[in-house]
């Protein structure tokens, strides 16, 4: 049974357990229609059962969740036929001696694409991918990037409402990553297709996606805009402090304030981090000069979110 | 639709099976040795003696039938051992789960991928060996013997399909256990000796004039076709309860 929301995947207390170990646990998520939302997470964290589970091959033990409408237990064939994915080591994933446009071709048909459309889409998807002219080389011939990207070809044939990516950019080189990241972003605006990217790529995740969420052993350890995470961040802030001389008293001295929680000691300064910074870093530039530190820089350091996603996986943070 | 689907699963199974050397060139070895074999034979004792030849073609033809019943199911289970264990190797299995193929569909697929060639493969034998043996047969004026004759063909288009579709199951049921395509196709292949009942029971009714039993051949045969039949009844049913996307991805 379909039913319509706004949330284009709905995942509630979803539970995924192999013998005692619980590789996802109890998670809830909503992923709204034409977003681009990144699940973050160290390798073993549950992102790729997450995937598995959204494309119906994995069934839960507990807890239910939608891909479009349909639920991934009562509706699986639904599922899978709006559904794209592009699995972990997607470069690995192809019928090695099948040539690109052969392997592209086997799986528009099992994934209904009219007949007639099949031969313009996979033009149009080798050509977007720079693949074109090695469409007849088997796909074993092909280098790892370029596999990685006739991977991702085969999840986009037949114009998923959903698409499921297992860390994308893994195995691709810069320019590649770059490309698709684009097309990623040019395909959820024209076509308000909904992607959930599966990464451990900050940066990426950070470019690329409007919504994230950090899981780890299993759990969600939290969620959000990624607009609104970084306002989070912003609650502590990192500072540069160049100094002449001194450069260990400084440290020290920042230390010892109550509102500086880390202190980190580089060649010609320090990198602290303040709770609370507007007020409280003048009165810890004002320590530093009253005690005769010469401050040459205090500048305000680009808080990413590499900071809050370390924080949040050491911490356990909700 | 849902042939067409399974049809176009078995399609790139058989052509990705024929890309590995060892099933392509065994296929065709396989394929040729049974009729080589038995129109070799048949050959040899026509051009010796045509009398004694018309005499004990239908025993021979008991005795060897069997064969082409095995050279049948050897395609399947090379075919099946790439189809089922070979994509969980090559790890395309899961981007094919991932399609809105069922379960029912892709199983269908798997089978027909091994069932349609190896099918083919026997009643091809069968033709070549008996348009072979009718021309030798002909060529020195003797009258026209069935090899394989009545109760073989019997034998050949009861248990040959029967025992097909047992190694495929049997595939099944082994491919979660198996971690390479030979050693799945080795377990499987052990099937084969249930062709070896009509190939020796038949011996132990041997007469004085080397003749066998022609009864006791159709009984065999029957009872070889009903240990096939419950074997591949049993297992594929076991298959279809073990052929689904979670214990495929889980194993």
């Amino acid at each position: 049974m379909m039913v319509i929301q706004l949330d284009e995947v709905v995942i509630s207390g979803l539970t995924k357990n192999f013998g005692d170990l619980c590789a996802v646990d109890h998670i809830e998520l909503n992923v709204p229609k034409g977003s681009i939302y990144g699940l973050l997470g160290p390798n073993g964290a549950g992102k790729s059962t997450t995937i598995r589970l959204l494309c119906t091959l994995l069934k839960p033990n507990d807890g239910s969740a939608t891909v479009g409408g349909f639920d991934i237990v009562e509706s699986p064939v639904e599922v899978r036929e709006i559904t794209g994915v592009l699995p972990e080591e997607g470069n690995h994933t192809l019928y090695q001696t099948l040539s690109a446009y052969d392997n592209l071709d086997y799986f528009a048909r099992l994934y209904d694409v009219p007949e007639d459309k099949i031969s313009k889409r996979i033009e149009e998807l080798l050509t977007f991918m720079d693949l074109w002219e090695r469409k007849d080389d088997p796909a074993g011939e092909l280098s790892t990037g370029n596999r990685q990207r006739l991977a991702l070809c085969r999840a986009l044939l037949h114009e998923p409402q959903v698409v499921l990516l297992d860390e994308p950019t893994a195995a691709l080189d810069p320019v590649a990553a770059k490309r698709v990241r684009e097309l990623i972003l040019s395909l959820s605006e024209k076509y308000n297709q909904t992607f959930f990217v599966n990464s451990h790529n900050l940066a990426e995740v950070q470019r690329m996606c409007d919504r994230i969420a950090i899981i780890d052993e299993g759990k969600i350890l939290l969620s959000g805009g990624t607009q609104e995470l970084r306002q989070r961040l912003q609650a502590t802030q990192n500072f540069r402090i160049r100094v002449v001389e001194k450069l260990e008293k400084a440290g020290s001295i920042a230390e010892s304030m109550d509102f500086v929680s880390s202190v980190k000691r580089e060649a010609d300064s320090i990198i602290v981090t303040i709770d609370d910074p507007i007020g409280n870093n003048s009165t810890l530039m004002q320590s530093l000069l009253s005690q005769g530190v010469k401050i040459i820089e205090f500048a305000e350091e680009e808080t990413t979110l590499e900071d809050l996603y370390l924080d949040v996986i050491k911490g356990g943070a909700k | 639709m849902a042939l067409y689907k399974s049809m176009l699963v078995a399609k790139t199974d058989l052509r990705m099976a024929l890309k590995v050397s060892y099933v392509k060139y065994g296929l065709i070895g396989i394929a040729a040795l049974g009729p080589i074999m038995m129109i070799a034979i048949v050959g040899f004792m026509v051009l010796a003696d045509p009398l004694y030849a018309v005499f004990f073609l239908p025993s021979l033809s008991a005795l060897m039938s069997p064969m082409l019943g095995m050279m049948a199911i050897m395609p399947a289970a090379l075919i099946s051992a790439n189809a089922l264990v070979g994509e969980r190797e090559q790890n395309t299995l899961e981007p094919l789960l991932n399609t809105p193929l069922t379960d029912r569909e892709l199983l269908m697929g798997k089978l027909l991928s091994s069932f349609i060639p190896s099918f083919g493969l026997l009643l091809g034998s069968i033709l070549v060996t008996e348009i072979a043996t009718i021309i030798i047969l002909l060529s020195v004026g003797a009258p026209i013997v069935l090899v394989p004759g009545l109760p073989g063909l019997f034998l050949l288009l009861t248990a040959g399909p029967t025992m097909i579709i047992a190694i495929v199951s049997v595939m099944i049921l082994i491919s979660g256990k198996v971690k390479r395509v030979y050693e799945a196709y080795q377990t499987s292949g052990a099937s084969i000796l249930i062709f070896m009942i009509p190939m020796m029971l038949p011996i132990f009714t041997l007469e004085g004039s080397g003749a066998v039993d022609m009864n006791s051949v159709w009984v065999t045969n029957i009872i070889t076709f009903l240990i096939a039949l419950i074997l591949a009844a049993v297992t594929w049913a076991l298959a279809i309860r073990r052929f689904n996307r979670d214990t495929m991805i889980s194993m």
